[in-house]
C-alpha cells in the first residue's frame, strides 16, 4: 500500500511564546487538515509526537487529544520526533486499517530547558555522574573528532551556519534568518564549547508542525499533487561510548534502506533536494557522506564549492534546517514538510525541476537515531 | 491485511528489582521471548518499544540500552501513552509487521518505579499538569482550578472519585471491590511473575484493611512494581520461512480511541460529560476492534479477558464497557463466581494489574496473558476451557486512553 503526503501546516518558531502548546497544536492540526481539504470526520487515525522531558510532564499527550483532533480517534503518541509520528501514522494507513491519517509533533522550549534534558539522556549509572557532558559538550567532542580525521576547520563548520541562515532569510515561519551574515560573524558569535559557537548549534525553540497522509485508496481523489513516500530508513546506533562518533554510523545504514526502497542507485545524481536536521553545524557536513552526497571525508568539499547551494547540484536545507530553528520533536516533521513543498512547487527557496526529495530527522545524543524518507512526485 | 501472529513472550520477574538496572530488567524480558520463540537475535528485523520515562528518571531509555537487547543498527520506534504505554507498544509491534515493511519485529515495555522517589503508580499522574499549572499562575489564575481538574490525588485521586461514579450507576458496593481485589491476589499466587500474592485470600481479609479514601481501601490499590514484558510479532509468511510448530496466537483485532472529555469535560474543555465511569474511549475501542476482528457477540466468543484494572472497580466497570456484561451488571457476575480463573468467564486469570503494576510493562503483560491463554501456556493460572479468542485491554492517561487487541488460536480469514 502507497502512502502520500496530502496536507501539512507549520505554526511561526518563536522563542518564550505566550500561546499554550494546546492552541499551537491546535492551530496546525487545523491548517493542515485545510490544506489537505479534508474534515476531521474523514480521518481515521491520528498520531502525535511530544515527550515528557521537554514537556516538564509525564503523559505529555494529555489535554491535547482535543486540540490535536484525535477526540474519538484511533490515535497514538509516538516518544520522538514528528517524522517517527507521520511513520507511524503511514504504517496504519500501508497496513490498511484506515485510509487518511494526521500527524502532529510540537516543543514547546520554554516549558523546560532542552539542553537540560539532554542531560537527563545519559545513563544515569555513571556519565550523568560527570557533570561536564550534555547535548552541546557532546556534539562539541564529535565535531572536534570528525574535524581531525577528516582535515575539517571551524570555518566549513561556518559556512555551513552562513547558508542555512541565509537561506532561512525568505522562510517566514524561521526563527533565525539573517541574510546578511558572514562567516566572521558566525565564528565571533559566543563560544559555547570549542568550537561550536552559538550560531553553529539550532536554536531550542517553540513550535508545532502537522502533515496529513492518504493511502493510495483515497490520496488521488481528494489531492491533485499527492506527494509520494517512495522509500523508508530507520536505523539506531548504539549508545555514544559504544559507537564512532566521528561517524553517522545509523544515517547510512538508514539511508541506504531508503534508497533501495526507492529505487535510487546514485544519490547525488537521483535525489533534487535534501532537507535535514543538522542540530549542529558539522552534523550536516556528516549528513552529506552518510546520505552518500560525497565519499567519507569529503563533506567538506561539497560546502567549500557551494554544491548544497539553493542554485548548487546537491541542494541542502534551503529551508534554512535546524539552524534556522529548532522546536525539537517537531523539527524532522518540519524537513519532512519542506521536502513536500518543494516537490510541490510551494518552497520559498524553490529548486527548479525537483522530482525526487530526501527528508531526514534525527534523535538522541550525537544523532544516534536516524530516518530518512523519500519523497516522489509519482507513486 | 496482513496476519500477523505472536509467537514468543517473555516477562522479567515483577516485584522490587533493585538486583537489575533498567537495561538489565529490559534484557530479561526480551530474552526470554526470543528463547521462547526458538528464533535467533538476527532475525528480528525491527523494534517497538517504550516506557514512562519520567518514572524511572531516563530520558529515552531505551537510546541507552539499545544494544542490551539486540536493537543496535536496527530500526527501533517509540511510543509513550501514560498507563496504556505497554497496549501501545503492543499495538505499535504489531502495526509494523501488518504494514508490510517488516516481518519479525520485537515490542518491548518496562518500568522501573525503584529507581524514582516518587512511584509512579500513585502520585505520578499529579506530573500530567505542572506545566500547566505554571502557566495557569503565569496569567494570574488561582490554585482552585487546578483542584477541579480533577487531579488532586493522581491516578488513586481520580479512580477514587470514577469508583463513586461507578457505585452510583451500578449499584454495588464496596465489598464487590474487596471480592474483585481478593480474587487479584489469589490468582497472583498462582502466578510466578505476579507481584503481590496471597494464596487463600478472601474479600474479607480485604475488607480488614484501612479505608484510604472512600470507597477505596488500602487493599484495593495496585503495588508500584518494578518489571518487563515482551512479545515477538510475525507476518504468517514469517511463521511459515522460521518453521514455528508450538501454537501461536493471532492478532485479530487491534483499535485505540481516545475520549479526552472523560476526566477534564467540564472544568477544563468545556463540554459536559462528567460521569468518569462513562468510558466512551473505551467503548469505542472494544467496538472498532471487534468489528476489524470479525466478532460480534463478546460474551459468547471471547473466552478469557485480561482487563487494566489497578483498582478494583475498573475491572466491573471495564468488563461491561468491553461488553461481556450489560452496564451495571458486572458485580452480580462476580457475586456467582462468574470471573474466576474456573468460572464461565474469566477475566485476569493473572492477577492483573491490581496484584502487579509496573506501569510501561502492564499494558504489555495483559497482552502477553492474553496470548499465553491461547498457547496453552499459562501454566498454573490456565483457564480450564477450550480458549480460542482472548482480549488484552489497558486504560491511560487520565483516564481517558484505551487500547484493545483481540486474539485468536487461528488467522483470520
Amino acid at each position: 500500500m502507497k502512502v502520500a503526503v496530502i496536507g501539512y501546516a507549520v505554526s511561526n518558531l518563536e522563542w518564550d511564546a505566550e500561546k499554550t502548546r494546546e492552541e499551537t497544536v491546535f492551530e496546525v492540526a487545523k491548517s493542515a487538515l485545510e490544506n489537505a481539504g479534508v474534515s476531521r470526520e474523514d480521518v481515521g487515525t491520528v498520531i502525535s509526537a511530544s515527550t515528557d522531558f521537554l514537556d516538564g510532564r509525564t503523559i505529555s499527550n494529555c489535554m491535547l487529544i482535543g486540540g490535536g483532533g484525535a477526540y474519538l480517534k484511533d490515535e497514538s503518541k509516538a516518544e520522538e520526533d514528528g517524522m517517527y509520528a507521520a511513520l507511524y501514522a503511514a504504517q496504519r494507513l500501508m497496513a490498511g486499517v484506515h485510509d487518511i491519517a494526521l500527524a502532529v509533533s510540537h516543543t514547546h522550549s520554554w516549558i523546560f530547558n532542552p539542553h537540560q534534558v539532554s542531560q537527563y539522556m545519559l545513563e544515569p549509572w555513571f556519565d550523568r555522574q560527570n557533570d561536564l557532558i550534555n547535548g552541546i559538550t557532546l556534539a562539541a567532542l564529535q565535531a572536534r573528532m570528525y574535524m581531525e580525521k577528516h582535515g575539517v576547520d571551524e570555518l566549513d563548520l561556518a559556512e555551513v551556519c552562513v547558508k542555512n541562515l541565509r537561506n532561512a532569510a525568505k522562510v517566514p515561519y524561521a526563527l533565525r534568518k539573517l541574510h546578511d551574515i558572514t562567516v566572521e560573524e558566525i565564528l565571533e558569535s559566543e563560544m559555547f564549547s570549542d568550537p561550536l559557537t552559538e550560531l553553529m548549534i539550532a536554536p531550542p525553540c517553540d513550535g508545532a508542525a502537522a502533515v496529513v497522509l492518504a493511502s493510495e485508496n483515497v490520496a488521488e481523489e481528494i489531492c491533485e499533487n499527492p506527494v509520494w513516500i517512495k522509500g523508508i530508513g530507520n536505523s539506531c546506533d548504539n549508545y555514544l561510548r559504544d559507537r564512532d562518533l566521528a561517524k553517522l554510523n545509523s544515517l547510512e545504514i538508514a539511508a541506504r534502506k531508503a534508497y533501495r526502497m526507492a529505487g535510487i542507485e546514485e544519490p547525488f545524481r537521483e535525489v533534487d533536494v535534501a532537507e535535514i536536521t543538522e542540530r549542529f553545524a558539522h552534523q550536516e557536513l556528516m549528513a552529506y557522506e552518510a546520505l552518500s552526497f560525497c565519499r567519507e571525508g569529503k563533506g567538506r568539499v561539497l560546502i567549500e564549492e557551494g554544491m548544497t547551494e539553493v542554485y548548487g547540484d546537491m541542494p541542502v536545507n534551503p529551508s534554512g534546517g535546524a539552524l534556522a530553528g529548532d522546536p525539537i520533536c517537531a523539527t524532522g516533521m518540519i524537513r519532512l514538510i519542506e521536502a513536500a513543498k518543494q516537490i510541490r512547487g510551494e518552497a520559498e527557496n524553490q529548486v527548479d525541476g525537483c522530482r525526487t526529495a530526501l527528508a531526514h530527522a534525527q534523535w538522541g545524543l550525537c544523532a544516534q537515531k536516524n530516518l530518512v524518507f523519500i519523497l516522489g512526485d509519482e507513486p | 491485511m496482513r496476519n500477523v501472529a505472536i509467537i514468543g513472550c517473555g516477562q522479567a520477574k515483577h516485584g522490587r528489582r533493585t538486583d537489575v538496572n533498567q537495561a538489565e530488567l529490559v534484557a530479561e524480558a526480551v530474552w526470554a521471548a526470543v528463547e521462547d520463540a526458538g528464533i535467533a537475535p538476527e532475525d528480528i528485523e525491527a523494534y517497538a518499544v517504550g516506557n514512562m520515562q519520567g518514572f524511572g528518571g531516563i530520558a529515552q531509555p531505551d537510546l541507552v540500552f539499545a544494544d542490551y537487547i539486540g536493537a543496535a543498527g536496527k530500526p527501533m520506534q517509540r511510543v509513550a501513552t501514560g498507563g496504556t504505554v505497554g497496549g501501545s507498544v503492543a499495538h505499535l509491534g504489531y502495526y509494523e509487521v501488518a504494514s508490510g515493511m517488516y516481518d519479525v519485529v520485537l515490542a518491548v515495555s518496562w518500568e522501573k518505579h525503584s529507581d524514582s522517589a516518587e512511584p509512579g503508580a500513585t502520585t505520578g499522574l499529579l506530573h500530567v499538569a505542572y506545566a500547566n499549572l505554571s502557566y495557569m499562575m503565569k496569567v494570574g489564575m488561582d490554585m482552585r482550578s487546578f483542584a477541579i481538574m480533577g487531579l488532586a490525588g493522581a491516578a488513586a485521586g481520580i479512580s477514587a472519585y470514577q469508583a463513586a461514579f461507578y457505585m452510583a450507576r451500578s449499584g454495588c458496593g464496596i465489598e464487590h471491590f474487596d471480592m474483585v481485589a481478593a480474587k487479584a491476589r489469589r490468582n497472583a499466587a498462582k502466578n510466578k511473575y505476579a507481584h503481590l500474592k496471597w494464596p487463600n485470600c478472601t474479600a474479607d481479609d480485604i475488607a480488614k484493611t484501612e479505608m484510604l479514601i472512600w470507597p477505596m481501601r488500602f487493599g484495593h490499590v495496585c503495588p508500584a512494581s518494578d518489571g518487563a514484558s515482551c512479545v515477538i510479532y510475525a507476518s504468517e509468511e514469517a511463521v511459515k520461512k522460521l518453521g514455528v510448530e508450538k501454537p501461536v496466537a493471532w492478532v485479530k483485532g487491534v483499535a485505540a480511541y481516545a475520549d479526552e472529555e472523560a476526566d477534564q469535560g467540564e472544568a477544563y474543555q468545556g463540554t459536559a460529560v462528567v460521569d468518569y465511569s462513562d468510558q466512551t474511549g473505551a467503548i469505542l475501542s472494544a467496538m472498532k476492534a471487534y468489528e476489524r476482528a470479525g466478532i460480534k457477540d463478546p460474551r459468547k466468543e471471547i473466552d478469557v479477558a485480561e482487563i487494566y484494572a489497578p483498582f478494583p472497580h475498573q475491572e466491573l466497570m471495564f468488563s461491561e464497557r468491553l461488553g461481556f456484561f450489560d452496564d451495571g451488571t458486572a458485580w452480580k457476575a462476580v457475586e456467582e463466581g462468574v470471573t474466576e480463573i474456573d468460572g464461565d468467564f474469566p477475566i485476569c486469570p493473572s492477577g492483573g494489574v491490581n496484584a502487579t503494576n509496573a506501569i510501561g510493562s502492564s499494558g504489555m503483560q495483559r497482552v502477553v496473558e492474553a496470548a499465553l491463554q491461547i498457547m496453552g501456556k499459562a501454566e498454573e493460572h490456565q483457564v480450564p476451557k477450550d480458549v480460542r479468542n482472548a482480549v488484552a485491554h489497558a486504560w491511560g492517561g487520565q483516564v481517558q486512553f484505551n487500547t484493545v487487541m483481540v486474539l485468536g488460536d487461528s488467522p483470520k480469514r
